[in-house]
């Protein structure tokens, strides 16, 4: 904790004429984060993830010096997208692509329009507090209203070169105007032999009629630790597609908060997540029934080998006097090694009558009958392997519309795939 | 091609076939009726190389070499094939994929050129025909929605388009309509030649009116108590299996 207060002091330094009631944010918020501290295995809701790594470690926080040399090829570049780059936790407008239909707002300006987005007294997370005391990077967007958006929007978020433990606290915001189309992809990578931490923060609201295509991947150098907190706010048919791709990190933990907030909103979200070594992905997702004629499907998939872990934990809330509730939640794990372990806990709260539910959660190895039967094709053992391994993932990807985030995806679990199994 | 001798075998420490005696030579259909738990699918299995199964002694030879020892994808280069009495579903793995994989594993084991994804639906559309399967199938999951008949069908599409010297059909004939039975016995028939040999495992008469095997064999308790030709099994279309038993 001490050297979170050195940090926090250090960055109060940096800014020394920041807005007044932006700096009563960040020490209300820092206040509370001390209060709250870091999650111990006693916190019912963290129990299954161990932070002494983050707790424990002198992270640092990014100041210019720590801006490399940008690389001529942007790790994860996805064809046919605009960009905005945050390298280190610096924006790098000079190399960010941004079409006319998108306006970028300045910090300040959007937290005095929308301070209910930085509200943090409802909240016991920790990370978020944390990160609201010390947001030093992403950008806070709005799609106009109308606007149709055929390319995808790439945020890439690079941690790279780095020559000290650094730490960074992107906050995104987005709002998706009425009737507005987007596809925005959220993208965390890294490469670099020093260990760091990201704590992200995104908040995204879309509005009446809006349609938004999110995609999240993960793919921080496996040296860091990557917590997040990602909410959403759904106004009358809006309809959300998000999908989640995770395999970087030590440690990852991401809270999802999603509500369904007016009549005939409709959300999917989809996640896969792939760990090796001593990996730990966390998981837990909120859906919020808090309207009528609510839509939302939920589809978490986990393949865990060596010792990695896994945790999903669903819930879905349908509030009281809400109807024609329609929400499905299925979480399928597959274990590579004896030594993966998964814990999922999907969980359904219901407080209205007139609602269909489905949930369900299911953890296994590698079907030995598919096995057997594909090698009694002459299809090799590990072959054999592969093939049922990527089609356990397949729907997820599927799911995904945007044929180059597919197959840039596809290539990406590919891979992953034939880097892990030659160890089962 | 064939040659089991004095197969001793079971799984989990009991023992299903006790001494069993079978040849296949080239261009043989041979028949294996019996009553459920005679061991007719535990020589199936044991044949195709499934795991957890124990030969206690006997050999299994096939085109002279012994087989035990060889890994279920290897005997499959080596030309066996199994038509699964319950074909596995295998989500997410497309059919059409699966089936060129299969394919292209068989070619590059016999030194040939593999298939690229054009020739093979060419030569896919061929064979469906023949099964009168529909194209939708094709881009399914491997046996993902298919009804019990399609599966079957599917199986004797897989043969058709691996061209395995054996061919273990086991209980092929469960589950299907008088159709689907003409269809799959019409596939095996037209495929049939002085090269290649199958063993049909079956409960009953039906699917052997419409193959014609060369020998019929009965298997009770672990071993062939009586062997013979289309006339043994009508016997036991009429009599059952009792007269037969000790």
């Amino acid at each position: 904790m001490k050297q979170f207060q050195k940090e926090f002091n250090a960055l109060l330094e940096y800014w020394p004429d920041e807005d007044r009631e932006f700096r009563e944010l960040r020490l209300k918020a820092f206040d509370q984060f001390k209060k709250i501290g870091f999650p111990t295995k006693k916190w019912e809701e963290w129990q299954f993830t161990d932070f002494s790594l983050i707790k424990n470690s002198d992270f640092h926080l990014s100041w210019d010096s720590d801006i490399p040399t940008i690389p001529k090829n942007i790790p994860g570049r996805i064809q046919d997208t605009y960009l905005i780059l945050i390298v280190n936790g610096h924006y790098q407008p000079q190399l960010s692509d941004i079409p006319d239909e998108v306006s970028v707002v300045k910090r300040k300006e959007h937290f005095k329009k929308n301070p209910e987005l930085y509200s943090i007294e409802s909240s016991s997370n920790p990370f978020l507090s944390l990160n609201t005391s010390m947001m030093n990077s992403g950008l806070p967007i709005y799609i106009k209203e109308n606007a149709i958006i055929k390319r995808p929007l790439q945020i890439i978020y690079l941690t790279t070169n780095l020559s000290a433990k650094l730490m960074n606290h992107p906050r995104f915001s987005c709002q998706i105007g009425e009737n507005a189309e987007a596809t925005i992809i959220e993208h965390y990578t890294g490469s670099t032999s020093s260990p760091y931490f990201t704590n992200a923060v995104s908040s995204i609201n879309l509005e009446k009629n809006s349609r938004l295509n999110h995609i999240r991947i993960q793919e921080e150098d496996l040296n860091s630790n990557h917590t997040a907190f990602t909410s959403y706010t759904l106004d009358n048919q809006s309809q959300l597609e998000a999908t989640y791709i995770s395999s970087g990190s030590l440690l990852f933990r991401h809270n999802v908060k999603l509500i369904l907030k007016n009549k005939g909103a409709n959300a999917t979200v989809n996640g896969l997540s792939l760990t090796k070594t001593n990996q730990h992905h966390d998981q837990h997702i909120i859906v919020d029934h808090a309207s009528d004629s609510c839509q939302s499907d939920q589809l978490f998939k986990y393949i865990l080998s060596d010792r990695s872990s896994g945790v999903f934990n669903g819930k879905v809330i349908v509030r009281e006097k809400t109807k024609q509730t329609n929400a499905n939640q299925s979480n399928k794990n597959l274990l590579l090694s004896p030594n993966a372990l998964m814990n999922a806990n999907p969980q359904l709260e219901i407080y209205a009558d007139d609602v269909k539910c489905s949930h369900g959660s299911t953890t296994g190895q590698i079907d030995s009958e598919a096995l057997f039967y594909l090698r009694s094709r002459g299809i090799s053992q590990q072959r054999a392997m592969e093939l049922i391994v990527s089609g356990f993932a397949k729907d997820i990807i599927d799911y995904i519309k945007n044929t180059d985030i597919k197959s840039y995806i596809s290539e990406y679990v590919f891979n992953w795939l034939e880097g892990s199994m030659k160890n089962v | 091609m064939l040659e089991i001798k004095n197969l001793h075998a079971g799984i989990d420490g009991k023992e299903i076939l006790k001494g069993l005696d079978l040849t296949i030579k080239a261009g043989e259909l041979h028949a294996i009726m019996g009553r459920n738990g005679s061991g007719k699918s535990t020589l199936a299995n044991i044949i195709t190389g499934r795991e957890n199964y124990e030969v206690t002694s006997g050999t299994v030879k096939f085109n002279g070499n012994n087989i035990l020892d060889m890994s279920p994808e290897n005997r499959a280069l080596e030309g066996i094939f199994m038509s699964f009495q319950y074909p596995v579903v295998i989500p997410g793995v497309n059919n059409t994929y699966f089936l060129r994989a299969a394919l292209n594993s068989k070619l590059k084991h016999n030194e040939l050129k593999e298939v690229n994804a054009a020739d093979f639906m060419r030569l896919i559309r061929e064979k469906l025909k023949l099964v009168e399967m529909d194209e939708k199938y094709l881009s399914r999951a491997v046996n993902d929605g298919f009804s019990g008949g399609e599966k079957k069908k599917n199986e004797i599409l897989q043969m058709l388009t691996l061209e395995p010297q054996l061919s273990i059909l086991d209980e092929t004939d469960s589950g299907l309509d008088i159709d689907a039975l003409r269809i799959i016995a019409q596939g095996v028939n037209n495929f049939r030649n002085s090269e290649r040999s199958f063993l049909a495992i079956t409960h009953y008469q039906r699917l052997l009116d419409h193959m014609k095997p060369d020998f019929i064999h009965v298997l009770i308790d672990g071993k062939i108590v009586k062997s013979g030709g289309m006339s043994l099994a009508q016997e036991l279309e009429e009599k059952g299996y009792s007269w037969l038993e000790a």
